[in-house]
C-alpha cells in the first residue's frame, strides 16, 4: 500500500489536536509512519511477532509523550526514536543480547574491507519483477540474513529513506560509520541476491536464487 | 555533485588518478550517493569504463538500492496495522468517560 506523507504543517496541525484532546487524530498522525515505524522495529529484532509488539508499546508511548514533542525532529524520527529504544529494551529483557550483543550496535568502525563475492552482471532490474512475491521474499529473506548492525542502517538510510545525520544521530555511532556500515549493507545485498553466474536476470526466469550471507 | 564551470574547467587540467577496484569497492557506496568529490568521481567513472567486474559490482548496488528502497518490497504482515493500535486503543478505552445512565 502507498504511504501518503503528510506535510509538515498539516502535521503540526493534527499534534496540536491531540494535545487539545482529539485523540482520534493521533491515528491520523501515526497512519503514514506505520511501515516506517515497523521496519525499525524489525531491524533490531529480526522477528515479525516482536516487532509488532514493540510498534504498539512504541505508539502507546508516543501518545502518552507528545505533550513533548517540541518539532525540534521531525515526527517521524522521534516516534522511530521511540521505536528503537523500544526494541533494544525489549532485547535486553529477552536476554538476547547474550547471542547478539547490543554493544555491537555502538561499535565504532568496521575493520577490513568487504571483498564483493559475485561479478555477475546484473545490469538491468526486470523493472516487473517487484510484483512478484518470491522476489519480495528473497529480500526478506536476504536483509534478515544481515548482521544488525548493517541491517539497521540499510534500513533506516535506503528503506526509511533518512539522512545520513538523522542516521547517525538515532543509531548513536558516527556519519563516517553510517557510511562504512551503509556500504557493506549494500554489498552483501547485493551478493545475497546477484544472479549468479547462470544470469537468471538475463535469460528472464523468474527469481529463485537466494544465497544467504 | 554539479560543479561550477571554474571548478569543472580545474577539474578537466588535472590528469585522472587511477585507483585499484579495492578503492573503488570502498567508495562505491559514496559514489551511488553523490558523496564523493570531483576527483575521485572522475577517478572512479574512468575506471569503471574499464574495469567489467566494478562496473557489474556498481550495477548491482545501484539495483539493491532501487529495489530496497522502492516501497512495494517489504510488506506489512496481514493485518499488521490494525493491530499495531491494540494498546493504545485499549488505554483510550481505560481514559475515556463513561457515559452515565439516564
Amino acid at each position: 500500500m502507498a504511504t501518503v506523507r503528510i506535510q509538515p504543517e498539516a502535521e503540526a496541525d493534527l499534534i496540536a489536536r491531540v494535545c487539545g484532546g482529539e485523540h482520534e487524530a493521533f491515528y491520523e498522525l501515526v497512519r503514514p509512519h506505520e511501515r516506517g515505524i515497523y521496519m525499525a522495529a524489525l531491524s533490531i529484532l529480526n522477528n515479525d511477532a516482536d516487532a509488532e509488539e514493540v510498534v504498539q508499546e512504541a505508539i502507546l508511548k508516543a501518545f502518552k509523550a507528545i505533550g513533548k514533542f517540541r518539532g525540534e525532529a521531525k515526527f517521524s524520527t522521534w516516534i522511530i526514536q521511540i521505536t528503537i529504544n523500544e526494541a533494544r529494551m525489549k532485547l535486553r529483557k529477552d536476554r538476547r543480547h547474550l547471542y547478539e550483543s547490543i554493544d555491537e550496535l555502538r561499535k565504532g568502525e568496521d575493520e577490513g574491507d568487504y571483498i564483493p563475492k559475485d561479478f555477475a552482471d546484473w545490469r538491468e532490474i526486470p523493472s516487473e519483477a517487484l510484483e512478484s512475491s518470491r522476489l519480495r521474499q528473497a529480500l526478506k529473506q536476504g536483509l534478515a540474513s544481515l548482521d544488525p548492525k548493517y541491517r539497521q542502517v540499510l534500513v533506516l538510510r535506503d528503506i526509511q529513506h533518512l539522512s545520513i545525520a538523522d542516521t547517525a544521530k538515532l543509531m548513536g555511532i558516527t556519519e563516517a560509520t553510517v557510511k562504512t556500515r551503509l556500504l557493506r549493507a549494500r554489498l552483501m545485498m547485493r551478493d545475497t541476491l546477484a544472479p549468479g553466474f547462470d544470469g537468471a536476470w538475463r535469460k528472464g526466469r523468474e527469481y529463485e536464487k537466494i544465497r544467504p550471507f | 555533485m554539479i560543479l561550477s564551470p571554474g571548478e569543472y574547467c580545474e577539474l578537466a587540467k588535472k590528469p585522472i588518478v587511477e585507483i585499484d577496484c579495492l578503492e573503488v569497492w570502498r567508495q562505491i557506496s559514496n559514489y551511488v550517493d553523490n558523496e564523493v568529490d570531483p576527483e575521485l568521481r572522475a577517478a572512479m567513472a574512468s575506471h569503471f569504463k574499464d574495469c567489467a567486474h566494478c562496473s557489474a559490482v556498481l550495477d548491482g548496488t545501484r539495483n539493491v538500492v532501487k529495489l530496497v528502497g522502492d516501497g512495494k518490497s517489504f510488506d506489512l504482515p496481514a493485518g499488521a496495522s490494525r493491530r499495531f493500535y491494540g494498546k493504545l486503543d485499549a488505554h483510550l478505552a481505560i481514559c475515556r468517560p463513561k457515559k452515565l445512565k439516564s
